[in-house]
C-alpha cells in the first residue's frame, strides 16, 4: 500500500468527458434497487481507470464503492462528483471512507434542493408561461423554456470543475445563497399559481335554477363577489382532497376527472 | 394518419423519456410534446392546446407522492394524434378521454422500465469482478432500451391499431352519449386546477399567502378588464367597419414579470438581512463577499428567473 497515492492529475479533457456523460447518460441505468448507482460509476469510470490503473485491486475496490446506492438531483450530481474526484485524486483508495461519507451525506440535501428548483419552481414558472401561451396556439412560450433549459445545461457543465476546485467549502458557501434564491423563487412560484388560478381554469356555473318566477343566475352573483371565484373554490377543494390520507396525485387527477364529467354532463358546470 | 406520422410519433415517444432523464430540454414536457406532435400531425394549434392543458394538470406532480409520476407527455402525444386525425374528437374531449387515462396507465410501464434496469445493474456487479470496463459501460447504456421501449411500444400499438376504437368512442360521444362528451369537455377545462393544487401543497403557501392573494387578485382584475375590452372592440368592429383597432388578451408574461419583481425584492431582503443580523459578524460578511465572486450557482438561478 506504500505506492497507493495516485499520481494522475485530471485534465480539461477528463472534465469534458464526465460532463458529456452526465448530460447525456447519467440516469439511463436508473433502477429500483440502487437507483443511480451505475450512473455514478459510468460517469467517472474512465477517470478512475486513469487514477488507479487498469486491473488493479484498488480500481476494483473503488468501482465496488461507487455502485452502492446513490440518488440525488440529476441537476446537481456533478457537484458531488467534482468534490469526490478531488479527494480520490489526492488520497487514492485511502480516501474511500471520506468519499462514501461525502456521497451519502450530500446526496440527500442536493436531491431536496434540486427537486424544489428543477421539479417544482422551473416547471411552474416556465411551464405555466409556455402552457398559457400554448392554450392560445402560441408556441413562443415553449421556445422561452427551451432557452432557459439551455442556460441551465451550461451551468450544469460548469459546476463540475467548480466543485472540483472548491471542494467541500463550496457546499457551505452555496447554502445561504441557494436558500435565499429558492425562497425568492417560491415567491414567484406562489404568485404565478395565483395568476394561473385566475386565468387557466375556464369553467363557470351553467345551472340557472328557477325559484318561483325568479331565475337565479348563480354565475353572475359569484362574479359580483369577485370574478373567478369558482376556479379558486375548485383549486381549494383539490388542495383539501390532496391532504387526505393515501391520496396520490394520480388518484386526485382521476377523481377530479370523474366529478367534472358528472357535473358537466348534468349541466351544473360548463366550459367558458 | 400516414405511416410516417406513426413512425415519427413513435420515435419521439422513445426519445422523450431519455430527454427527460438527461438533458431535460423541455421538449420532453407535455407542452413540448404538444408542439412536436402538433407539428408532426400538421395541426400545431391542437397540439399546443392539449399540451398546454396537460402541462398545467401536472404542474407540481414531480414533487408529490414520489415514484408514481403520471406520464402526461405520452398522453399528450396520443391525444394530439387522435384529436387531429379523428373527426369529432375536439382537443378538450381528447384531453379528458385520451390524454389523462393514457397518462395514468403509463405509470405502470414506467415502473416496468425501472425494474428492467435492475437486471443491468446486476450484470454490472459481475462485470466489475471481471474488470471488464467496456462491458460495464455497454451494460449501463443498454439501460436506455427499456426506457425508450416503455414509451415507444405503447404509442406505436395505440396509433397503429387504436384508430377504430377511438373513432367509435368519438362517434358515440357526439351521438347518444352526448352528455358524456359535454362532461369530458368540462373536465378538460377543470383538470389544470389539480396541477395548481398539487403545487400549492408543495410550495410554502402559508408563508407566502400574501403573494398568492396578489397573484390571483391582480390577474383576475386584469383578465376581466382585458376580456371586456376585447369584447367591446369586437362589438364595435361589427357595428362600425371604420373601427380597426385590435385588442389582445392579457399577456401572462406581464403577470410573471410582476411576480419576478416581488421575488427580486424578497431575495434582496433576505441577502441583506443576513449581513445585518449580526448573527455571524465579520465571518458572515467575508463569506458573502467571497461567494459573490465565485458563486456560479447563484448566477444560474438569476438567469433562470
Amino acid at each position: 500500500m506504500m505506492n497507493s497515492k495516485p499520481t494522475y492529475k485530471l485534465t480539461d479533457k477528463d472534465f469534458n468527458q464526465i460532463n458529456r456523460r452526465s448530460l447525456f447518460g447519467f440516469q439511463l441505468g436508473w433502477n429500483y434497487e440502487r437507483m443511480q448507482n451505475t450512473g455514478y460509476l459510468f460517469l467517472i469510470l474512465p477517470q478512475l481507470r486513469k487514477i488507479y490503473g487498469d486491473n488493479t485491486p484498488e480500481l476494483q475496490e473503488m468501482m465496488k464503492t461507487h455502485v452502492q446506492f446513490f440518488n440525488t438531483s440529476n441537476f446537481f450530481n456533478t457537484i458531488i462528483t467534482g468534490i469526490d474526484l478531488a479527494i480520490e485524486e489526492n488520497e487514492g483508495v485511502e480516501g474511500k471512507d471520506t468519499v462514501t461519507g461525502l456521497k451519502v451525506g450530500l446526496m440527500g440535501p442536493f436531491a431536496a434542493i434540486g427537486d424544489s428548483i428543477f421539479a417544482a419552481l422551473i416547471p411552474t414558472i416556465f411551464g405555466a408561461l409556455a402552457a398559457s401561451m400554448a392554450s392560445q396556439g402560441n408556441p413562443v412560450g415553449v421556445f422561452i423554456w427551451i432557452a432557459a433549459q439551455i442556460a441551465i445545461c451550461f451551468f450544469r457543465w460548469k459546476q463540475l470543475r467548480f466543485a472540483y476546485d472548491k471542494g467541500v467549502t463550496l457546499v457551505t458557501d452555496m447554502r445561504d445563497r441557494l436558500n435565499a434564491l429558492t425562497d425568492a423563487a417560491t415567491v414567484l412560484g406562489v404568485f404565478m399559481v395565483g395568476a394561473l388560478v385566475a386565468t387557466m381554469v375556464n369553467v363557470k356555473f351553467a345551472w340557472v335554477p328557477q325559484i318561483g318566477k325568479v331565475t337565479m343566475d348563480i354565475q353572475n352573483n359569484l362574479d359580483m363577489i369577485i370574478p373567478k371565484l369558482l376556479p379558486a373554490l375548485i383549486v381549494g377543494f383539490v388542495y383539501w382532497l390532496l391532504g387526505k390520507k393515501k391520496m396520490t396525485s394520480t388518484k386526485a387527477i382521476l377523481i377530479v376527472l370523474v366529478l367534472s364529467v358528472i357535473l358537466g354532463g348534468v349541466g351544473v358546470l360548463a366550459k367558458i | 394518419m400516414a405511416w410516417w406520422q406513426i413512425l415519427l410519433l413513435t420515435l419521439y415517444a422513445g426519445y422523450e423519456i431519455l430527454d427527460e432523464l438527461q438533458i431535460y430540454s423541455s421538449l420532453n414536457t407535455p407542452v413540448g410534446a404538444g408542439l412536436i406532435a402538433g407539428l408532426i400531425m400538421g395541426d400545431l394549434k391542437t397540439g399546443l392546446i392539449i399540451g398546454g392543458a396537460m402541462q398545467l394538470t401536472v404542474l407540481g406532480v414531480g414533487t408529490f407522492g414520489g415514484a408514481s409520476k403520471i406520464d402526461a407527455t405520452t398522453g399528450t402525444v396520443l391525444a394530439t394524434a387522435f384529436s387531429v386525425s379523428i373527426k369529432g374528437m375536439s382537443p378538450q374531449v381528447a384531453i379528458s378521454s385520451i390524454a389523462v387515462p393514457v397518462a395514468a396507465i403509463m405509470v405502470q410501464l414506467d415502473v416496468l422500465a425501472r425494474f428492467a434496469n435492475t437486471y443491468f445493474a446486476h450484470r454490472i456487479d459481475h462485470l466489475i469482478e471481471e474488470n471488464n470496463y467496456k462491458g460495464i459501460e455497454r451494460n449501463f447504456l443498454y439501460g436506455a432500451i427499456p426506457w425508450a421501449l416503455s414509451r415507444a411500444i405503447p404509442v406505436f400499438i395505440a396509433l397503429a391499431f387504436g384508430r377504430g376504437l377511438v373513432q367509435t368512442i368519438a362517434n358515440s360521444l357526439n351521438g347518444n352519449l352526448k352528455w358524456l362528451g359535454t362532461g369530458l369537455t368540462v373536465a378538460g377545462a377543470v383538470l389544470p386546477a389539480v396541477g395548481f393544487a398539487i403545487l400549492l401543497r408543495y410550495l410554502p403557501v402559508k408563508k407566502h399567502i400574501a403573494y398568492l392573494i396578489m397573484g390571483f387578485t391582480f390577474t383576475t382584475l386584469f383578465s376581466v378588464l382585458f376580456t371586456s375590452i376585447q369584447t367591446l372592440g369586437t362589438g364595435l368592429q361589427a357595428a362600425n367597419k371604420s373601427f380597426t383597432a385590435t385588442f389582445n388578451g392579457l399577456p401572462m408574461l406581464a403577470m410573471a414579470l410582476i411576480g419576478l419583481a416581488f421575488a427580486i425584492l424578497h431575495y434582496k431582503d433576505e441577502i441583506s438581512g443576513k449581513g445585518g443580523s449580526g448573527k455571524g459578524g465579520t465571518k458572515e460578511a467575508t463569506t458573502t463577499t467571497e461567494s459573490t465572486n465565485v458563486a456560479s450557482e447563484g448566477e444560474i438561478t438569476d438567469d433562470e428567473l
